[in-house]
């Protein structure tokens, strides 16, 4: 009966898709204002439908509809409710339909936004998000079906793969992660719209941006959730292994990021139009491409679904909307190109240039890296991998340029500047890299890539700061009151610039944290009997013994450790108790071997980080990591989070044309533009 | 029409598309074993039920199929119906065996009982055989030939087109 509903709403909403696409391509090319308008509701009817259908499959789980296929296949009775909820996407089929919900949802959002906009791109724009809909549509619809009806329904299912029920990150991660890999779809059509009408005008160019921002925001948040997850739950202590599926990721990331900058040259010069294009392009095509990693079966990896048959059908979605783009692409991109002059090297929209380069290089770097075990494979018929050494070599320099370029870029005016202009911008932020790197060196940091790092930290973070708050000092020595100034330039006007500038922070932080953290870490396995102690690092860990938990879904046994710093208990100096740590192996009724969780004790300066690697009666052996400022990383991705937020807010128009009337243009104004 | 555009453009989707489909129907968690061509480590078990031991080198003559298992492992039970019918239809040819460890004998008799069997079960006490046969988890199935070679391994659950498939290998080759 519920498998039966299921399986109506997705062929309505393949139906509706299909019609919806088609007719919004024949309103684009027609320009019928009344064909829009019901390509508008085919869009909604889409987002009911895969809403609806998602609803279905919820209400399956949470009653335990084991005649429901993807409930017999991840549901159980013992797991706890949040598990069972989020069981929705754990496994292939159900993540498919949780593609199309939150599909659905974009769509909606973006052509109720749009409503009263841009009518002169919108069919094509809505005609190409309900093609992507009527693909994901199909794929629910036929090879990925989770409605399939169960002829003699079990009593009880397996329940979902253990890794995630180990942590609840796993219940926000994906979210994040399809936020923004769905959100990609949204950009995606806006840009084939222009291409189609072989345009894109200044008015079009803000949804398109603001399309791209949002994903982008929850995108960064997903990477740095799935890091903190590996690092949570995986044990071994980091938090980034170059997997296939990370580097899947990273990949629209990278170009999304590009797009980014670009669109603000764009914005300001008219020029890099069509670049602009191609990396929103870029940005959808690639995760596409991430799904296909994740669920074809090609690449192993911990987030891999377990083989299945959709590999084909993405590859050739892939394949179609590929050859699509380029054609288009081809065919339109000197349209859209200005007639816009390049001021030359030593400028703003330079360093812009160079900026999206190097991005481009890191998207290769990544992609080549990921896909070439494949080749070696096809070619030579021999198992490869390519591991961290590539991707290290490659990416640790390309990361520090950018680094470098973050801060040099915002120091130096738009347009051509002169000799003198540039050595009053460029030097100064030579103290800030000198801060910095003495204090790192000061703190035993040797490694050359680090320090080099550090240095470029330190000048881009004197850049970000000294440009975010130069429009509030400006007021200040103007006579403003500090307060209102602040809160009128960085949260009223300078609303994109001011978050701009708080990405910039954030990303330099998350710059420094990973070379410190990657280069400055200790690790050292003890074997303790009850009672027994060690000292790592400083720290000592007394081993107080274990415990045993038990849960309906699984039996955990923890390993307890007091951790103390300046000496142990009773030892020389008499060490002071810092905090207790009890990492824990948990068995899974579903799984033979058994799951580690790690605990971590994290404050400002690092981490300790304990990992049990077995337990033998009385005896334990623990891997002990203690690595510096790791925890920054995430909570510099959380600040990225709230600049992309708060430079996505709509301000309202008056504000903004008062803005730009008012406000004079100051030197190194802005991130981008206000 | 731009052709740079083009031409790179399309150049970047060949290489990928072709360089992805190759990958495809591969299955990723397959890591070539270095036992693959060479002669199977011989073991001498206990059977379940009868207590008879059993010698791998009695088999000479006929291609194998080890498949090893547990009860306490999901996928086995999705594997076992595949692997009894064909054992019961290939009955003759081929020889199945399968070796369970790290479990119980009255949980296997359990097992064997609801379940239904075509074929000796073995019990591998202290796991040695797995760990000689590199046994990384369970299911895993090792094919060797009339000789006692091993031709090839498949790892997880078996579906009966790879049961054939391997059986062919371990006939020919």
């Amino acid at each position: 009966m519920t498998a039966s509903l299921g399986r109506i709403l997705v062929l309505l909403s393949l139906l509706v898709s299909t019609t919806g696409a088609v007719l919004g391509y024949a309103a684009g090319w027609k320009r019928s204002a009344d064909g829009l308008k019901w390509a508008r509701r085919f869009a909604f009817a889409f987002a009911l439908l895969m809403i609806a259908a998602t609803f279905v499959m919820e209400y399956a789980l949470i009653t335990h509809d084991f005649s429901v296929s993807y409930v017999a296949q991840v549901g159980s009775r013992d797991v706890p409710l949040w598990v069972t909820i989020v069981s929705l996407w754990s496994s292939l089929e159900g993540s498919i339909l949780f593609w199309g919900f939150i599909l659905g949802i974009y769509i909606a959002g973006a052509t109720w936004l749009t409503r009263n906009e841009h009518l002169d791109y919108m069919a094509y724009t809505i005609g190409t998000w309900l093609f992507c809909g009527s693909f994901f549509s199909f794929l629910i619809a036929g090879p990925a079906s989770p409605f399939h009806t169960v002829a003699i329904p079990p009593l009880d299912g397996p329940g979902p793969n253990p890794l995630l029920q180990n942590h609840v990150l796993m219940a926000i991660h994906p979210p994040f992660l399809y936020l923004g890999y769905v959100g990609m779809t949204i950009p995606f059509g806006f840009a084939t719209a222009a291409l189609l009408r072989g345009r894109l005008g200044q008015a079009f160019l803000r949804p398109m941006r603001a399309a791209l921002m949002l994903p982008w925001i929850f995108l960064t948040i997903a990477i740095m959730l799935g890091g903190w997850w590996a690092y949570e739950v995986l044990g071994w202590g980091g938090y980034w292994a170059w997997d296939p599926v990370e580097n899947a990721s990273l990949l629209p990331w990278l170009t999304a990021t590009a797009a980014l900058h670009s669109a603000l040259v764009m914005e300001r010069r008219g020029s890099l139009k069509g670049w602009t294009v191609t990396l929103v392009q870029a940005s959808f095509l690639l995760t596409i491409l991430g799904t296909f990693m994740t669920r074809s079966g090609v690449f192993n990896s911990v987030h891999s679904f377990t083989q299945s048959s959709i590999g084909p059908t993405i590859l050739v979605f892939l394949a179609a909307i590929l050859i699509g783009s380029v054609t288009l692409l081809a065919m339109r991109i000197d349209s859209l190109e200005s007639d816009s002059r390049f001021e030359g090297p030593v400028s703003r929209e330079g360093f812009f240039l160079i900026n999206n380069l190097l991005f481009v290089l890191f998207t290769f770097t990544v992609l080549i890296g990921t896909v070439f075990p494949l080749l070696v494979e096809a070619v030579k018929g021999k198992q490869m991998s390519v591991g961290r050494p590539y991707f290290d070599s490659m990416v640790v320099p390309i990361g520090a340029a950018l680094l470098f370029i973050l801060g040099v870029g915002p120091a130096l005016p738009w347009g051509r500047a002169t000799r003198d202009q540039a050595r009053r911008a460029l030097l100064p932020p030579l103290i800030g890299a000198a801060i910095v790197a003495i204090i790192g060196y000061a703190l035993g940091v040797r490694a050359p890539w680090t320090l080099v790092t550090l240095a470029f930290g330190g000048y881009a973070a004197q850049v970000t700061l000294g440009q975010m708050w130069l429009p509030v000092i400006q007021r200040i020595r103007r006579g403003d009151a500090a307060g209102p100034a602040i809160i009128d330039s960085q949260l009223r006007r300078g609303r994109r610039r001011f978050g701009g500038y708080l990405i910039h922070a954030g990303a330099v932080i998350v710059i420094v944290s990973i070379a410190v953290s990657s280069t400055m870490r200790t690790q050292q396995e003890v074997r303790l009997t009850r009672g027994e102690s060690a000292t790592v690092g400083g720290y000592t860990f007394v081993f107080t013994g274990t415990e045993q938990k038990n849960e309906p879904h699984r039996v955990s046994t923890l390993a307890n450790f007091d951790i103390f710093k300046g000496g142990g208990p009773g030892g020389p100096g008499g060490g002071t108790k810092i905090t207790h740590l009890a990492p824990r192996m948990n068995q899974y009724t579903a799984m033979r071997d058994p799951l580690g969780t790690p605990d971590v004790y994290t404050t400002l300066k690092g981490d300790i980080y304990l990992s049990i690697m077995n337990i033998e009666g009385d005896a334990v052996g623990v891997n002990v990591i203690l690595t510096p400022m790791v925890g920054w990383i995430w909570w510099a991705v959380l600040l990225m989070g709230a600049g992309g937020i708060i430079a996505l807010i709509p301000g309202s128009r008056a504000v903004a044309l008062q803005a730009r009337s008012e406000t004079p243009v100051l030197q190194g104004d802005e991130v981008g533009a206000n | 029409m731009n052709r740079v555009v083009l031409i790179a453009g399309i150049l970047i989707t060949v290489a990928l598309v072709a360089i992805l489909s190759a990958g495809l129907g591969k299955d990723p968690q397959h890591i070539d074993s270095p036992l693959i061509g060479k002669q199977a480590p011989d073991f001498a078990l206990k059977a379940v039920g009868t207590g008879e031991t059993i010698d791998l080198t009695q088999f000479r003559g006929k291609p194998l199929v080890v498949n090893f298992w547990a009860t306490w492992c999901r996928p086995c039970y999705e594997e076992h119906p595949v692997l009894v019918s064909n054992a019961q239809m290939m009955q003759g040819q081929v020889q199945f065996l399968g070796v369970v460890f790290q479990d119980k004998e009255e949980k296997i008799q359990q097992f064997l009982n609801e379940r239904g069997t075509a074929y000796p079960t073995l019990v591998d006490q202290a796991g040695k055989t797995a760990i000689a046969y590199g046994v990384g988890g369970v299911p895993e199935t090792f094919f060797l030939n009339k000789d006692g070679r091993i031709v090839d391994k498949f790892v997880g659950p078996i579906d009966s087109e790879s049961l054939q498939t391997n059986i062919r290998k371990a006939m020919t080759q």
